[in-house]
Order: C-alpha cells, then structure tokens, then sequence
C-alpha cells in the first residue's frame, strides 16, 4: 500500500517536472534533458513486464499531453520499460535481485546504475530523437542530438537520487 | 486453438508492446498532419488550464522585457498616427473613408506554452474559437512573424511555429522583392532558410526579409528577419540563404493573430489558376 501511494506521488512529481521545468529549460544545441526514464527505472524490481508497459505507457502519455508530442514520448517510454527486464537481466548480480526492492544508485551500486540505467537511456534517447527527426539526410543533428542530451538527461537522473535517495540509505 | 493460446501466452509482452507501440506511433504520425483528438494536446481544456497556471508565475519575469517590446511597437504605432503628423498642403489630400477598406484584423493573445528546440515546434495561445479564429490563421508579434494556427479549441489554440519541419510561409526579400518559402533545420532557433530563390537574382546581406502575403495568410511586409548569409547549392541554379529571425523564440510572450476578411474571396479566385497536369497530354 505505501509502495502504491509512494509510486503515484511520484507518477505525478515526475511528469510534472518534466513538462513545467524540463520542457522550458533554454539550453541551445539540440540539449533535450529527460528524467522521467528513471521513474520507470525504479519501478519494483518483482513487478511482471506488462503493467510496467502500461505503467510506462500512462507515464508517456500524460507527457506528451502536456507538451504536444502527440504519443512520441509514450513510444519511447515503452521501449524504456520493454527493454528494463532485459538490461536487468543482463547486469543481474551474481546473488540476483532477491533482497532488493527498488534500483536506485545506493541499493545497487554505482557501476551497476552506470551500466544498465545508462544503456537503457541511450536506448530511450535513441528511439526518440530516431522517431522526432525521422529523415535519414539528418542523421548528423540525430546523432548530436543523442550525444548531447544523454550524458545531460544521465547527470540529471543522477543527481535526483543524490537528492532523494539518500535517505533510504541511513535507513538501513 | 491449443496452439494459438499457447502463442499469445509465451508472446503476451511482445503483443502489449507492440501494440501499444502502434498505438503512440499512429497517433504521433497521424497527429502533425489530421489533428483529431483535441483532448489529448495543450489546446485540451485541463491541460491548457495547468499551463495558464503555470504561465501566470513566469510571465512575471520576462515583464521589463515584455513592456520594453510593446513600448517600442507603442512609439512605432504613435508615429504613424494623424496627429503626430503634419499636414504638408492643407485642404487638398481628403481622407476619403470609403476609399480603404478593412482587409486583415488582428485579435491579441498570450502564449501559455511553447518549445523551440524539437524539430517541430508548437506553441499554445489563450484565445481559441470563441475569439473568432480558425486553423490556417496567421500568428505574428510585434518582433516578426511567429507561425500558423494549427489546432483550435473553444478557448485555446496551438499554433505551429516558424521552427517546423513543413511551414513553408511565403517571403520575400524586401529590396528586390525575390520570393521563396521560408524553411527550418532544426538546429538553430535563430535561424532559417529561404528555397527557391534563383541565384542570377542580387540579393545584399542584411537586407529585410518580409512575408510577401502570396496565401492570404499574413499581409504583405511582415518582418521575418535579415539575410545572414547567401551561398550557392550544388547543382542547382538556386541561392542558399540564411536568415536570421528578427522574433527571438525563446522569449516569446505576446502575439498577435492575423483574420483575413477577405480570404474567401481570395481562395476562391486562387483555385480558378489551372494546375499544371503531372502527365504531359497527348
């Protein structure tokens, strides 16, 4: 139950730093921070793939709603949470995922959050801007685009659990 | 049947993503071309509402800027009045009232929400159908043109911006009067590019580019910038120019948009022009 209200409040938090804040920050170059990935990152790790898509999929949406993307950042969203099982999968530890409830930075690790979180939001960068230009003969702004705004999104995401995720960590 | 339950059982996750995939992908190719579902974007009640709110807090700190503009357009304006003017021979111009008649009205709005830094960029405006004003409208600032009305709700509207992939506004450099359509990369929110303008035509650095109303969108003489640069294009007869915005999109807060009263009449001699056929006839 706690985990239902932590997660919605956090639903909420997320879209709308992305949209009020986020959205409006004038950075020149093609730099287009995104943090809502995380959210979908530190999902519980027992949860089944399928409501993570839909979960994934509301969170995309409500973004896009906002900000008139028209459901680019619900496909991207979803590729986030189609791949997370996998990428999991690939970094598990070697005693598994079995006594940790959620991925962030302290409960993890900083090399396991380097590897996986940030391969999966190359992934998510990727397939966005892929689908935002959608013209082969600009592959070069594509490509400036993901290499400027991925480290940018990355730090962001990181300093949100140096900020928040703190905590949890004295809990222990 | 066995089989088939058994194929959806082992793809289950696959065909979510899948589907759902289609889902947003349909919606964001569909949405820049047929918007249907108004709801679902800032022209939406609720959503623009929550931008309102979020607008009413930061419209504050662009206000010296913004006041800065409009005094500005204010002396421009107080210029051109009659009083500020003097009559060089008196009693022989008459004002004849009859002799002008009203061609474009400009209905003033406040922008809640916009972007500059994805390929196609949308901004939302407070005033929608109840205001008068329909897709295809024109939008412009006391700066220069901004870009074309695109969605309209009751009481909001989104308006496609000059930074947009198929905006395509006619313009034309002012000293010479050589037009084109103005077009976006999608880099640099400063700047455009004008096509199709023919490279044995002399066009100088920094002259004005202005719109040339060729669709009855805008009126004629509208800034849109300056030529920065001119260069030629590989194999074709035509100049690559830049322009830079004289609108700074960035801090964008005041717009005007544009109401042709004469635009029925203008489309419908517009269509009597013969198309040129694709196929040669025989």
């Amino acid at each position: 139950m706690r985990g239902i209200i932590l997660h919605t409040v956090r639903f909420i938090v997320f879209v709308l730093f992305q949209v009020l804040v986020l959205n409006h920050l004038e950075i020149q170059w093609g730099i287009y921070p995104m943090l809502y990935p995380l959210f979908i990152l530190l999902l519980p790790f027992e949860m089944a793939t399928v409501p993570l898509l839909l979960i994934a999929f509301a969170l995309g949406l409500s973004i896009d709603v906002l900000s008139n993307t028209f459901g680019l950042h619900a496909s991207s969203a979803l590729i986030f949470a189609y791949f997370r099982p996998v990428i999991f999968k690939l970094f598990a530890p070697r005693d598994g995922y079995e006594n940790t409830e959620e991925s962030n930075i302290y409960t993890m690790g900083t090399r396991w959050f380097i590897y996986s979180f940030g391969l999966l939001l190359l992934i998510h960068h990727t397939w966005f801007f892929l689908i935002e230009i959608f013209k082969l003969n600009e592959i070069l702004l594509l490509l400036r685009k993901i290499g400027l705004s991925v480290p940018f999104s990355f730090l962001l995401a990181l300093f949100a659990q140096f900020i928040f995720s703190s905590k949890k960590k004295s809990e222990r | 049947m066995r089989n088939l339950i058994a194929f959806f059982q082992r793809f289950r996750i696959f065909l979510v993503f899948a589907l759902l995939q289609v889902v947003a992908l349909s919606m964001y190719f569909t949405y820049s071309d047929f918007p249907r579902f108004q709801m679902l974007t800032t022209a939406g009640a609720i959503n623009a509402e929550i931008l309102t709110i979020r607008n009413d807090v930061t419209k504050h700190f662009n206000l010296e800027e913004t006041n800065k503009q409009l005094q500005w357009e204010n002396k421009r304006l107080r210029e051109k009045l009659k009083n500020s003017l003097y009559k060089e021979n008196k009693g022989v111009i008459t004002v004849d009232d009859t002799l002008f008649r009203q061609n474009y009205s400009y209905i003033p709005a406040t922008v809640i929400n916009s972007t500059f830094d994805k390929r196609d960029n949308y901004m939302t405006i407070d005033i929608g159908k109840n205001h008068g004003i329909k897709r295809g409208d024109g939008v412009f600032s006391s700066r220069g043109v901004v870009g074309i009305v695109h969605l309209v709700s009751d009481k909001y509207a989104v308006v496609k911006t000059v930074l947009s992939k198929n905006i395509n506004i006619d313009v034309m450099v002012e000293k010479g009067g050589s037009f084109g359509l103005l077009k976006w990369n999608g880099l640099d929110a400063k700047r455009g590019s004008i096509s199709g303008i023919s490279n044995d035509m002399r066009i100088k650095k920094w002259s004005k580019v202005v719109t040339r109303g060729g669709s009855g969108i805008f009126p004629r003489g509208i800034l849109v910038g300056r030529v920065e640069k001119k260069g030629y294009i590989e194999g074709k007869p035509l100049w690559d120019i830049t322009v830079r915005f004289s609108e700074d999109f960035r801090s964008i807060q005041h717009v005007y948009v544009v109401k042709n009263l004469m635009q029925e009449e203008f489309d419908t001699l517009q269509q009597q022009i013969p198309e040129d056929s694709e196929e040669p006839e025989l």
